[in-house]
């Protein structure tokens, strides 16, 4: 879940502009840490990185509203201090492509810098603990238990803001009561029901939209963290016969090329 | 994600949204978006819809190329509407606010050329972030033509077959390997670039100036007249809310004028 779909103007105002302004002082902490050394092979870099992220991310798998993120393979490249840096570039490209809303900015960076990072350490200690001939392994697991805990942060993102429950109007959040309203159309020029409420309507039942959106989250959620896991193995598996230092070392190390068939050599 | 066409709009379009200054265009943007955040009635989020359609009909945008756009976020924002809305009205808001803000993106990305759009963006963010979203925009059409020439090739050599699931799972996984590695390399390769033109730590976009300044004013009234609509309903809601049709049904009017003078003048 490597950002939130949930549009602008949907969160309180406090919550995003929260996320915001974490993020931005998350940013800039990795921006000045990293930038002070050879910032001319940092910026392809993430750049291209960033790129990629991108292009997976722009084909849907649309019965489970998922698509590839490759967010622990960019984590697993980057490191952790351009990784912040890529989640922020990534993020803005995609609202500004009409893909996941300007105000949840912040959140969506925290989000996927969350994945990157998670997949990046997790990846790391369980190399760490499996060896390095256990890629596969270690990046699926990996990836399975990213997904699973951004999930949930993601539920409890949404359980945070109130948006499914009483959503109060001072908030910012949605008010039920404003949309309902006595309208030309319900007086018999069209009789849509949809608008003949008024204000009848009944108060949603507190923790109720949460719970039904839990479930779709974690329904649909842990067929998209196989598929993702399924990929993610698959290309770091191949990445590390060919050229293993960038998974082992990084991608700012130096360039080592292996050619398929030879990796018995080394 | 056709980005192509998106990027050759910007740069070949000759609309007087393209004459404007693109200052004035994100400024635009953000009044637009204030109006989708504020707003809660679902007439006055679809009322802005139609202004903005009416506004690319007006200037003969590509509304074949930016309609699937805008609407791409409108499915992941139904999953959430469906798990999380109160009644059929709130789910509907969701649905409208993440296709309406993602309409007002698109028109914004398709009448201004990424460089200028990130120019602003580069002057409030720290130098490796301004400078990775202009390399990462760049990335994305030579990653996003690589991956199409890369499945073409399995294609070709009957890599992807319905009969063959996980030989064509093996050989696109392969396939998204291989964008890595070309990715990494092409990093490499902007890297040698970036040395050979002195780059220092900093790219610099020369900020285009309005060649319209008769649009900039009518674009920063119209944003600010959509803000002060949607402002209204919010605050004054009770009173104005036996009138939420009235700036729908100006908006259907000016999209009717627009595609009919567009119609008239073919």
């Amino acid at each position: 879940m490597s950002h939130i779909h949930i549009p602008d103007g949907v969160l309180p105002v406090w919550l995003w502009l929260g996320g915001w302004l974490v993020a931005l002082a998350l940013v800039w902490l990795a921006s000045s840490r990293s930038g002070s050394v050879d910032v001319r092979r940092k910026v392809p870099l993430v750049g291209i990185i960033s790129a990629l992220v991108l292009v997976s991310m722009s084909s849907e798998i649309v019965p489970l509203a998922y698509h590839i993120n490759l967010t622990v393979i960019a984590g697993v490249l980057l490191g952790p201090q351009l990784a912040i840096i890529s989640a922020f570039v990534v993020q803005i490209v995609l609202a500004l492509l009409g893909h996941g809303g300007v105000t949840v900015i912040g959140l969506n960076t925290l989000m996927t810098m969350t994945e990157m990072l998670l997949g990046w350490g997790l990846f790391r200690a369980l190399i760490a603990m499996l060896g390095r001939k256990r890629v596969r392994g270690a990046s699926a697991m990996a990836t399975v238990v990213t997904l699973a805990i951004t999930t949930t942060l993601l539920v409890g993102l949404v359980a945070v803001s109130g948006v499914t429950g009483a959503t109060a109007r001072e908030t910012g959040a949605l008010d039920a009561s404003n949309l309902t309203f006595a309208s030309p159309f319900s007086d018999g020029i069209i009789g849509v029901g949809l608008f003949s409420g008024g204000e009848q309507a009944h108060e949603p039942e507190p923790g109720v939209g949460l719970s039904r959106f839990a479930a779709i989250v974690y329904t649909l959620g842990p067929l998209g963290w196989l598929l993702e896991a399924l990929v993610t193995s698959a290309v770091l598996g191949y990445v590390a016969r060919v050229r293993p230092s960038l998974i082992f070392a990084g991608a700012l190390a130096p360039a080592e090329r292996i050619i398929p068939g030879d990796e018995a050599i080394r | 994600m056709d980005v192509a066409v998106l990027d050759r709009s910007a740069v070949s379009g000759n609309s007087h949204l393209h004459h404007a200054a693109p200052r004035t265009k994100l400024l635009a943007f953000a009044l637009v978006l204030a109006s989708i955040v504020v707003s809660t009635n679902l007439f006055i989020v679809l009322a802005v819809t139609f202004a903005l359609l009416a506004l690319i009909a007006a200037e003969r945008l590509p509304a074949r190329s930016m309609l699937p756009l805008a609407a791409y976020p409108a499915l992941f924002a139904a999953v959430f509407a469906f798990a999380s809305a109160p009644d059929a009205l709130a789910a509907a808001l969701i649905i409208a606010k993440a296709v309406t803000a993602a309409l007002a993106a698109v028109t914004l990305m398709f009448t201004t050329p990424y460089p200028q759009v990130f120019a602003a963006l580069q002057r409030v963010t720290p130098g490796l972030v301004g400078d990775a979203l202009l390399m990462t925009y760049r990335a994305i059409f030579l990653l996003a033509d690589k991956l199409a020439d890369l499945t073409r090739a399995v294609r070709l050599r009957a890599g992807l077959s319905g009969a063959h699931p996980i030989r064509s799972a093996k050989a696109t996984t392969r396939a998204l390997g291989g964008l890595l590695l070309y990715s990494l390399d092409l990093s490499q390769r902007e890297y040698d670039v970036l040395v050979l033109r002195g780059y220092s730590g900093r790219l610099k976009v020369a900020e285009r100036p309005s060649t319209s300044p008769r649009t900039d004013r009518a674009l920063i009234a119209g944003a600010v007249a959509i803000l002060l609509t949607a402002a209204l309903w919010r605050v004054y809601w009770i009173s104005f809310i036996d009138y939420s049709w009235m700036p729908l049904a100006f908006a259907l009017l000016c999209l009717a004028a627009a595609l009919l003078l567009r119609r008239r003048n073919r």
